[in-house]
């Protein structure tokens, strides 16, 4: 079942892996949302790992998850006939969402100008890397352009090793949900007083703003931080930020004052328990322990860090992440598991929250499971309701049905490639 | 004067360090009217975080605080006293939407919760974020962003490989829930218009980032995959990765270069001034399998020449390339300088400083930084007194109850 919270609204989305999420989270949210793919369909569907490790349309765990609940259609853009289809659905939408090159649609007759003259209510909203303004507007992209080009690479990875981006690239992520994000804020207005608006995304600003503090550090402490692997702070005070344990990691920064004392306290009374604490340990003021960055520290601080954080580790080695995770929790000690996505799918509280759904994919024969609503709405629940559709699976709903062509006229622009 | 998209939109924010503030910011920046209420019994921790003004540590001079609340106003409430949470009450009426970010206990011993609430206000909105979720067995847990990267998958998925983690910076899934949970807020806003019906939010910033992981989630349901770290190999381009240019003095240089077609490849090696005819990269699918020496030659090739330059010529030559950035670098960069992204702004105590600016730009009513940051309690007197109607007697009364502080 499709939410109720935006019943009624209708998306175009011809977003790639730069923004396939935004329209996903329109259709989670109860929009109607349209895929409008070339004949051959979206990019996004050659994207691998796929189902049984068999490529194909319909097999791409990346198209799987981020179409889930949306319609497809095919539009030819680079037909006359296939540029009136899309001219003819943005006429009907209320919002459209691209990631074309910069300036594509504005080519070919489809951009905000053209297809706001015909529907003043459209809100268009284009994803670009750098903008439509600066030397990068044509650019050419890869999700690790973005990775680099907003910070977040620079600061990944061990000193002497290359900078890194994630197995899973993130970017096109990011820039998806702020497409979301800003073109619901246009929508606020246009319920208002009708009229829509043109709206950019900047995907490097978009990772620009995942760096958390470290952005302004330069200008105000005068230095950049630098990659150090499973440990952060920085040349002066490196702190151990992933452990390892029995089987895999454990990420916890030991600490102190008014947020991490009582969690330190958990942990040593542990400690103890188990005799791995220094008799330092058992008698330290924890809240007033606050061995942060920029400032000075003792030599009797430095030993401590260090002493404290080699006990851990090697308190840590006699335990699986889920032992110690499942203790801490009882514990209260501020802790995590490095999970892996197994961790993930065993999850108690994903389980007793009834996070994942399953969602029939009867075109492969098949239930996949995915993530489910990400938030829960009282009075109208969302998530994914229905699967990833086939390439051009509604060409017949959609411009039969909703534009009212002819079924004979449906065949003609099929047999002449513009669907 | 500029027309802003949320003008005339109020809420009354209960929320403190990451997820809950940038979610309100989202909507400050863009004109809605936004008390931000701090409590003396959960002082934001933000506020002592650095970087600060002349860096010297103080409640008033975080940067780190002061980029996470611009355009919102400020006030002090002890919300651990009865006569606190009666002034916060009295402010619900006036908000369209409530936000919270506690551990679920928090509003419910308050009897601030959306129960409570919503007798106030009938058709209010609340968003209550926090780690997991306001139900569960781990309802309560207490963490903060590092830890949740690593509980959602992310911490895992960054590194060489197995041994060697190398996870993303800082508290990671809390730039991503903010979109979602802004998302749903600005969707609920439009359903309470069309039905007069307000509701609750509950987001687990937890389930939120996961859709961050989504494809890797099906594959293992599917197929038991277990997606791993893996550097920067990639399967569908091949040179893929960060490759070491010229230093410049003391600075590392670095370019990030995606290969995907054999026309880039042929493009990139003319550009890098090489002949090489080795039939271990004459196909993007061998490329692929010979990573290893491809990665070994494209850093070769790449290492005497000037970042920047380099970026310029490969795409100039159709070339996916950018320098990596340091986070001085990023002050610098010429593309964020076109779109307009830093911004300026003047801080009651820390003076002019420059902020992350949107990441996006709306043609007919854009959003920006309205004003910079509260310093703890800027806005006291104008909410209590003319919101609020209360005397200069009853304020300082309350103050000497220390109810406000």
């Amino acid at each position: 079942m499709a939410s109720e919270l935006l019943k009624g609204f209708r998306m175009l989305d011809l977003a790639d892996e730069k923004g396939a999420l935004c329209g996903k989270m329109f259709a989670d949210m109860g929009a109607d949302v349209i895929k409008v793919e070339p004949p051959v369909g979206c990019s996004t569907r050659t994207i691998p790992p796929f189902l049984d490790d068999v490529p194909g349309p319909e097999r791409s765990f990346y198209a799987l998850a981020y179409h889930a609940g949306k319609r497809s259609v095919t539009a030819n853009l680079d037909s006359a006939d296939g540029r009136a289809l899309l001219a003819d659905l943005a006429a009907t939408a209320d919002f459209l969402v691209e990631s074309h090159e910069v300036g594509y649609l504005d080519s070919i007759g489809l951009g905000y100008d053209e297809l706001s003259r015909g529907n003043p209510r459209l809100i268009y909203t284009s994803i670009m890397p750098f903008g439509d303004k600066g030397p990068g507007r044509d650019y050419k992209w890869a999700d690790i352009i973005s990775w680099a080009a907003g910070g977040m690479m620079f600061l990944m990875g061990e000193e002497g090793k290359p900078p890194i981006q994630m197995s899973l690239p993130q970017a096109g992520l990011h820039a998806g949900a702020e497409a979301s994000v800003a073109s619901l804020l246009a929508h606020y207005p246009r319920q208002v007083d009708g009229r829509g608006q043109r709206v950019i995304v900047n995907m490097q600003a978009c990772i620009v703003w995942t760096l958390m503090n470290e952005q302004a550090m330069p200008i105000l402490h005068g230095d950049y931080l630098r990659r150090s692997g499973r440990f952060t702070g920085r040349a002066d005070l490196r702190r151990t930020a992933v452990y390892r344990c029995k089987d895999g990691h454990i990420s916890s920064l030991l600490g102190g004052g008014p947020v991490g004392a009582p969690s330190t306290k958990a942990l040593v009374q542990w400690m103890i328990e188990k005799g791995f604490a220094a008799d330092w340990m058992k008698t330290k003021e924890w809240a007033s322990w606050v061995p942060g960055m920029f400032m000075e520290l003792s030599d009797e601080d430095r030993f401590q860090i260090k002493d404290f954080e080699d006990r851990v580790q090697k308190f840590f080695l006699t335990m699986t992440k889920r032992e110690i995770y499942e203790e801490t929790l009882k514990r209260r000690i501020l802790l995590a598991p490095v999970a892996t996505v197994a961790d993930i799918a065993a999850d108690p509280q994903l389980k007793a929250r009834e996070f994942f759904v399953d969602i029939n994919y009867d075109t492969l024969g098949r239930t996949l499971r995915l993530p489910g609503a990400f938030a829960k709405l009282s009075e109208t629940p969302i998530g994914p309701g229905s699967r990833a559709p086939r390439v051009g699976e509604h060409n017949r709903d959609v411009y039969c049905g909703l534009l009212g062509m002819s079924a004979g006229r449906l065949e003609e622009l099929r047999a002449r490639r513009a669907i | 004067m500029a027309h802003f998209a949320l003008e005339g939109v109020h809420i009354l924010d209960f929320a403190w360090v990451g997820v809950g503030p940038i979610t309100s910011k989202y909507l400050a920046d863009n004109g809605a009217d936004v008390i931000r209420i701090e409590s003396l019994a959960r002082p934001d921790v933000l506020r002592i975080g650095p970087p600060w003004k002349d860096a010297k540590p103080g409640i008033n001079s975080s940067q780190f605080f002061a980029s996470f609340n611009t355009s919102k106003k400020g006030i002090t409430l002890d919300l651990s006293k009865p006569k606190a949470r009666e002034l916060a009450r009295r402010l619900v009426p006036w908000a369209d939407i409530v936000v919270e970010s506690f551990t679920p206990k928090v509003m419910r011993n308050w009897e601030l919760d959306y129960e409570h609430l919503c007798e106030l206000r009938r058709d209010l909105i609340m968003l209550s974020t926090c780690m997991q979720g306001q139900t569960g067995p781990n309802a309560l847990y207490p963490g903060f962003g590092q830890l949740m990267a690593a509980l959602s998958g992310f911490y895992y998925i960054s590194g060489y490989s197995e041994d060697e983690p190398a996870p993303p910076y800082g508290a990671y899934s809390d730039f991503i829930a903010p979109r979602f949970s802004t998302s749903v807020l600005l969707a609920a806003l439009d359903y309470r218009r069309r039905t007069g019906k307000g509701q609750y939010v509950d987001m687990s910033q937890y389930e939120a980032a996961l859709h961050n992981l989504a494809p890797a989630i099906v594959d293992y349901f599917a197929s038991g995959r277990v997606l791993g770290p893996r550097g920067n190999a990639s399967v569908r381009y091949a040179p893929h990765g960060a490759y070491r240019c010229a230093d410049d003095g003391e600075h590392e240089r670095w370019i990030a270069i995606a290969v995907a077609t054999d026309g880039q490849w042929r493009a990139m090696l003319q550009v890098l001034g090489s002949a090489t005819r080795d039939s271990r990269f004459d196909t993007a699918l061998k490329r692929v399998e010979n990573r290893a020496a491809l990665d070994e030659l494209v850093g070769s090739l790449v290492r005497g020449h000037n970042s920047q330059e380099l970026t310029k010529s490969l795409q100039a030559a159709g070339v996916a390339a950018y320098p990596v950035e340091n986070c001085m670098d990023l002050h610098h960069d010429e593309n964020l300088d076109a779109f307009g992204f830093w911004r300026w702004l003047e801080h009651k105590e820390m003076g002019h400083a420059v902020y992350e600016g949107l990441q996006h730009r709306m043609s007919r009513t854009p959003g920006d930084l309205r004003f910079a940051a509260p310093t703890l309690g800027q806005h006291n007197d104008e909410v209590f007194s003319q919101m609020l109607g209360l005397s200069a007697a009853e304020i300082d009364q309350l103050i000497k109850d220390s109810v406000i502080f």
